[in-house]
């Protein structure tokens, strides 16, 4: 054979057969592949078209699609559905197939599309086997694509590539698409700073790498952005709208809650990138581990950012099981990427879940302190220094005099304010009302019960109260208004301020209904208010003997710390053992009618093999971040695609079940998902680090209309996306080009600049309150967030309402917009400073300054063709400026120039750029 | 329509297809605004018959015009919602019975398993304080309370038995405005925007005007878009200074520098558009001249003192104030212009009696002096032009009022009022396809509970969007991997009163 053609033959032949696999690929490996067979071809039919009728909820002609026997069961037509020996004769097959549209099926709507049926016909034909939905099967080791060898020459390996490639790569061969060259260095160092930290890079990090020739410069520069402080405050406002954080309580009033710490925390576990399964497991749980730091307090409040309702006459109860239905939704959706929310009512329509089991589930989140109460308890209160210290001491005092317990006991109540028991159970009122449906109050000759108090022969009754006469008296009985009494106590008057006050108590035990009995002989009618309860907590009394010549520093020590009003945020604290809260289900959801008495457990669906370990929510965490369980991983990465890419590689980031999308590259998010447990250790620092380096990331976004017809909406990253920047990063963009931002991190929420007249909650007095000095220039995530009210920019480029869990935000495009970031004085004053920052420079031309401002924005130099509109843009408003010197004297500067007004306005074109308000 | 979301391809394929109009059309105009002021927008040259496969959201346009599931009668809806909820009792729900049991006791049957807001104990019974007369043809009772909009009760469709299940204003609220207690669901103006886009591209979709100094209770989520996308949400118009938040230019720039700026903006995003190929750059470009568009005509609309003198003399319109009836006469110019849907809330009925502003016997007055003029002028304005077939008023509230007086925290009340009730209110309808002089539902001789055609909320609810052309049983949005609708599960269209 001649050398020549035997060497072309060597060429051709491999390309002939990657040509055949190209066009045979989807046949071959769909239909051949009975695992998979079903998940991925006949269930989205069945969800689609069938199950309205045929599923958990509805069974049409006694027949459910939900599990594979029902299918060989005989329905109502006398027939199974599938006939596995005679596939023709299978019910299923003659129904599609009907030509009598009052017997074909589906019963309203179109009958199926040929590929639909012949897909029916080839499952029933393969024996009708069962599989998986492929989000619920565990993770296993995958095996990288090979792209070198005969496959590379489709796409010859580059020195860049990684793993992440190898998938992507695969795909794109498959149809005849590869990946784009790299981005240039400076659209791809705006990229990378935009994802990493939310903002431009910092001039010294960006010079340093735009100035490298080293192979590792890029790297070195993902691994500087990784370390920055800004990298958490970025990744923490992705995290924030999981956990709905808000300043304020959401309701009517929706008065401001104390929360920011929470926040801060967010901020700090990213940046010291804190494992993801320890990251959720303190949000869930840090109540519950082994001596929980106050951090761990703090990120529990992770579900106590859930709405409460202080409108007056509303039912506390109601909204304490509103909260916890959202801390199950919420905690499926946003960390399992599964919505259950169905399950409230009845049977999952679409996946194997009971009704029942969703209230196994809420078992885990309904044994919580937290009741609706306007105080919002529990809440972890923070003293200052000093009083740290002291609480320290008194702590260890007790410690020393008493036992272990006791010094717990004093130092829970001291730092929590628990156990308390909340006035808002009181009933059987006599002149007496709960104020407000918040307050017990008394009035003249009144009385009221609470029910159901355990007593373990306390003898201190210390009331969180305020007595609004002197002379009063209260006293307690026990199980009736003249039963045993155990508490007879003078009520002082405290000028209706509240506070705390002890009364002796006679030791009682057991179970009883307290009831309280007011008379007050000084008040003059029945109407007025003698003495209002709001909680009050039982105790035994102050440790040490009385000979103890510290006890009284250590007492008074006590009372200043109750007394002290410090800031506090409201955490997560179950009941004790002893008061564990009873969950039923709610019969068709209604929270109302209560049927059957569940306790905690997770769905069979999810569960298979598992066995619990603690039937508490560190059980379910623990459950949550085993390594079979498969979704808390998958759902992390995909979250990490998605910011990166735009879209996750599965599209509907709140759904991974067989009604949301399918994954469009199953096999890279398994890689990414047991990489990220196993290779990286649950790091999303390393995990983004190795998405980030890939060539797929790198490369440029351009696209050519052959791309756009193979793969227009980018699902096979054959090039990188180009995406709208976010709420944050636009103002935060504006803020820092023009040297305004301030980098100061932590506190409580902000209030930068917000027109007059947006805030106007009813009977709440709180205004939005101008910040002082930097704070008015912090980072957007520091930006204060009234739920009824949220900032307007802030919702304009599509924040979330942070009222539930939301797993993605949707971009939308509107002119309201563009009205933000030309008129709001948040960006007219950020285009002052960017132009006046410019024009201080340097002293250059015209072109020159529009030059430098664009690089300072896109790192890169300014093409002619659109320097030229600008450069108008400036001589024309020069011109026009030069007889308008009263929109001169405007510029908010001092003695602003013809020559500040004209670059102000060029300035602020350059922060609405399309290029500028998007990540290229 | 099918209840699941266009796929990334299928929006390709309309993507695809719109830019293939948008190249021509950008071929077409120059890119000077000059040029647009005089040709259509871009969105008005995408094709109007790729009609939207499977759900009503187009990312590229998601406020095109579109076509609802049938022909509707109204293409429009100005929703008035009295928050803070009025007396039934005095104003429509007439009850002489109640009248002859004021100050007795309430009787303990009707307390039995009831939960009231304020209420405790046993509170006494209150007779109406409205003056009742039946009016025009159809003999609808209305008090002397509204003497105006008396006068054109033969126009109306009254509800008198409407019942919802939450007795607290944020939640009801809710509940009324999203169809849902809970906060997070899209609000009624923003499932109409999704589903009908807008008629005017100058124009944000959905417009909220609010009155009486205070937000709903419910805050802003009563105009929310909910899990719908935030192109959807209510935009609040604002009565003192700019009417659009933003819609301003900044003091140091005019109209003819913001035009230049914009010009030079789209200049240079076209060049991006060589570069990139990104057709969402070309949605940059049509997104700033409608914000320039919008920064033209929106003044133009929301500026009510051009108007004649009569017809400030028939709305009892003072320009320049915060007031129920401005807002009345802008939602009519508005709809005028093709905005969809206009939702104005009047804050201040919360009628408990615990002060002179929330008596039923002067609070309540002043409130219906407020807005008596305004809402007849509307309904006459709107019949005069031609439109009140094809605009729907729905006037009403979250819930109604108690027969009881209110003795909150036990105690005997300085004025007389009432407390909240879920039970029985009502609410009315004009025009846009109702039925006129009808009167629907009613309930027993004091007002508590409906004997006859009672309905829901969600009913009121499947009324609307029939009446816009809906099926509301269809009408979905993909949320939480179910098809999710306003009505949720539950919701009849309210047959007798659809003309």
């Amino acid at each position: 054979m001649n050398l020549k053609f035997k060497n072309s033959l060597r060429w051709a032949l491999p390309i002939l057969f990657a040509i055949g696999i190209i066009l045979f690929l989807p046949e071959i490996f769909s239909i051949q592949d009975k695992e998979t067979f079903y998940s991925v071809h006949v269930k989205p039919i069945i969800n689609k078209k069938c199950i309205s009728c045929h599923g958990g909820v509805k069974q049409s002609a006694g027949f459910s699609m939900m599990n594979r026997a029902s299918f060989f069961l005989k329905n109502e037509s006398g027939n199974p559905a599938i006939n596995v020996e005679n596939p023709s004769k299978s019910e299923l097959l003659l129904r599609i197939n009907h030509s009598d549209p009052s017997e074909r099926m589906p019963s309203e709507g179109k009958p199926l599309s040929k590929e639909e049926k012949k897909i029916f016909k080839k499952w029933i034909e393969m024996g009708a086997p069962w599989g998986e939905h492929w989000a619920y099967l565990a993770l296993k080791p995958v095996k990288v694509p090979e792209t070198s060898g005969w496959m590379g020459l489709l796409g010859r390996k580059e020195e860049k590539e990684n793993a992440i490639d190898a998938f992507i790569k695969q795909k794109l061969n498959e149809n005849n698409l590869r990946l784009n060259p790299e981005a240039d260095k400076e659209t791809l160092l705006r990229r990378v700073s935009l994802d990493l930290i939310g903002m431009p890079a910092p001039k010294r990090l960006a010079e340093k790498y735009l100035n490298s020739n080293h192979p590792n410069a890029y790297k070195n520069l993902v691994d500087s952005l990784l370390t920055m402080p800004q990298f958490g405050e970025k990744w923490a406002s992705v995290w924030l709208d999981i956990a709905r954080y808000a300043d304020s309580k959401g309701y009517e009033k929706d008065g401001s809650r104390q929360i920011w710490r929470y926040r801060d925390w967010v901020i700090q576990a990213l940046n010291n990138d804190m494992p993801y399964n320890q990251f959720i497991t303190e949000q869930l749980a840090g109540d519950l581990l082994p001596n929980p730091t106050e951090d761990q307090y703090i990120a529990t409040a992770f579900h106590r950012n859930t709405p409460t309702n202080d409108e007056g006459g509303t039912d506390d109860e109601e909204f304490r099981t509103a909260a916890v239905i959202d801390r199950v939704n919420s905690t499926f959706e946003g960390l399992m990427s599964t919505t259950f929310a169905c399950t409230q009512c009845h049977g999952h329509p679409y996946e194997d879940i009971k009704h029942k089991e969703y209230f196994q589930f809420m078992a885990f989140f309904n044994n919580s302190r937290d009741e609706d109460t306007v105080e919002e308890f529990p809440v972890l209160r923070h003293y200052e220094k000093d009083d740290s210290l002291a609480l320290l001491k008194l702590k260890t005092w007790v410690n020393k005099v008493s036992t272990p317990q006791r010094a717990n006991e004093i130092y829970t109540f001291l730092k929590f304010l628990q156990p308390l028991v909340y006035a808002t159970h009181a009933d059987k009122f006599v002149n007496s009302e709960l104020y407000d449906t918040k307050y017990l109050v008394f009035r003249k000759n009144s009385s009221a019960r609470i029910k159901n108090v355990l007593l373990n022969g306390e003898t201190r009754f210390i009331a969180q109260q305020r007595g609004q006469s002197k002379k009063g008296k209260l006293t307690i009985h026990l199980d009736s208004l003249n039963g045993k009494m155990i508490g007879k106590m003078d009520i002082p008057s405290t000028e209706g301020k509240w506070t705390f006050t002890s009364f002796e108590l006679t030791p009682a035990y057991g179970r009883h209904d307290l009831y309280f009995r007011y008379e007050n002989k000084s008040l003059s009618n029945d109407m007025e208010s003698g003495f209002t309860l709001n909680s009050f907590h039982l105790d035994q009394n102050f440790p040490g003997k009385k000979i103890d010549p510290l006890r009284i520093t250590m007492d008074s020590i006590y009372w200043a710390l109750l007394l002290k009003n410090p800031s506090s945020t409201p955490i997560m604290m179950d009941n004790d053992p002893q008061n564990t809260r009873k969950t039923q289900v709610f019969i068709r959801g209604n929270w109302k009618v209560k049927g059957e008495v569940v306790s905690s457990g997770i769905p069979k669906a999810f569960s298979k093999n598992y066995t619990l370990k603690n039937p508490n929510r560190l059980g379910l965490v623990k459950w949550m971040t085993n390594k079979e369980n498969p979704l808390v991983s998958r759902t992390l990465v995909n979250r990490l695609w998605e910011q990166l890419f735009g879209t996750g590689i599965v599209e509907t980031l709140e759904d991974f079940g067989s009604q949301g999308s399918l994954p469009s590259h199953p096999e890279l998010l398994d890689y990414l998902a047991w990489e990220f447990m196993n290779k990286h250790k649950w790091s999303i620092k390393s995990s983004l680090q190795e998405i980030i380096l890939s060539a797929t990331y790198c490369q440029s976004s351009v696209v050519d209309p052959d791309k756009i017809k193979k793969d227009p909406t980018n699902r096979f990253l054959s090039r990188a996306p180009r995406i709208r920047l976010s709420a944050e990063q636009i103002r935060d963009q504006a803020l820092s080009s023009a040297g305004l931002l301030s980098t100061k991190m932590y506190g409580p929420s902000v209030m930068p600049y917000q027109p007059d007249g947006i805030w106007a909650s009813p009977y709440d007095g709180n205004k939005w309150k101008l910040s002082e000095g930097e704070d008015k220039y912090r980072r957007s995530i520091y930006t204060y967030f009234k739920r009824s009210s949220p900032y307007p920019s802030q919702l304009t480029f599509d924040g979330t309402g942070r009222n539930v869990c939301t797993a993605r935000r949707i971009r939308t495009n509107t002119p309201l917009q563009a009205l933000v970031t030309l008129n709001d004085p948040v960006f007219m004053e950020a285009a002052t400073h960017f132009a006046q920052k410019i024009l201080k420079t340097t002293d250059l031309s015209v072109n020159n300054r529009i030059e430098l401002g664009y690089k300072i924005l896109l790192n890169k130099k300014i093409t002619q063709a659109k320097l030229q509109p600008l450069v108008k843009l400036y001589k024309d408003a020069y011109t026009y400026y030069k007889v308008h010197p009263e929109l001169v004297k405007e510029i908010q500067i001092s003695n602003p120039t013809t020559e500040d007004a004209a670059f102000t306005l060029v300035a602020n074109a350059l922060l609405n750029l399309d290029e500028v308000i998007t990540k290229n | 329509m099918n209840k699941k979301r266009l796929s990334i391809d299928e929006e390709a394929v309309l993507m695809d297809a719109q830019l293939a109009t948008r190249r021509l059309f950008l071929k077409q105009c120059s890119m000077g605004l000059g040029a647009l002021a005089m040709s259509p927008l871009i969105n008005a040259c995408t094709n109007q018959n790729i009609s939207n496969a499977e759900t009503f959201f187009d990312a590229a346009n998601p406020l095109d015009p579109k076509t609802p599931h049938l022909p509707g009668k109204a293409k429009s809806v100005i929703y008035l919602h009295m928050a803070g909820a009025p007396s039934q009792l005095e104003l429509f729900d007439y009850k002489p019975e109640l009248k002859k049991l004021d100050g007795q006791l309430c009787p303990e049957s009707l307390l039995k398993g009831k939960k009231f807001a304020f209420i405790r104990g046993v509170p006494k019974m209150l007779g109406t304080i409205g003056e009742f007369k039946q009016r025009g043809q159809s003999g609808a009772w209305v008090s002397h309370y509204l003497p105006h909009l008396a006068g054109v009760a033969d126009e109306i469709s009254f509800l008198k038995a409407v019942h919802t299940d939450q007795f607290n204003h944020a939640p009801a609220q809710l509940l009324m405005q999203t169809g849902s207690a809970r906060l997070g669901r899209p609000s009624l103006g923003s499932w109409v925007t999704y589903g009908l886009g807008s008629e005017n591209a100058n124009l944000p979709g959905f417009v909220v005007l609010t009155s009486g100094g205070q937000n709903p209770d419910a805050g802003k989520s009563v105009w929310g878009s909910g899990f719908l996308p935030s192109v959807y949400q209510g935009v609040h118009c604002r009565s003192h200074g700019e009417p659009v938040l933003y819609l301003d230019n900044p003091s140091n720039v005019d109209g003819n520098m913001r035009k230049a700026s914009i010009d030079a903006i789209n200049h240079a995003n076209k060049e991006t558009y060589k570069e990139f190929n990104d057709p969402e750059t070309l949605s940059r470009i049509s997104q700033y001249e409608m914000a320039f568009r919008m920064q033209i005509s929106a003044p133009d609309v929301m500026n009510i003192t051009d108007e004649p003198a009569y017809i400030h003399e028939m709305y009892g319109t003072e320009p320049g104030k915060e007031s129920f009836a401005n807002n009345v006469l802008l939602a009519r110019k508005l709809v005028e212009k093709g905005v969809r849907f206009v939702q104005l809330f009047d804050w201040g009925w919360d009628v408990h009696g615990n002060s002179t502003d929330t008596s039923l016997e002067i609070g309540l007055v002043n409130k219906c002096k407020q807005i008596d003029k305004a809402i007849t002028a509307l309904i006459l304005d709107l019949k005069q032009r031609g439109l009140l077939e094809e605009t729907l008023i729905v006037w009403g509230s979250e819930f109604g009022r108690t027969p009881m007086q209110e003795n909150r925290n036990g105690l005997e009340m300085p004025f007389k009022g009432r407390d909240h009730h879920a039970d029985a209110f009502t609410v009315w309808m004009c025009g846009g396809g109702t039925k006129q002089g009808t009167t629907y539902g009613e309930t027993d001789e004091i007002g508590f509970y409906p004997v006859d055609g009672k309905v829901s909320v969600y009913d009121v609810q499947a009324t609307i969007l029939h009446l816009l052309g809906f099926n509301h049983e269809t009408f979905t949005f993909p949320f939480q991997g179910r098809p999710f609708r306003l009505t949720d599960v539950e919701g009849t269209v309210i047959k007798p009163i659809l003309s």
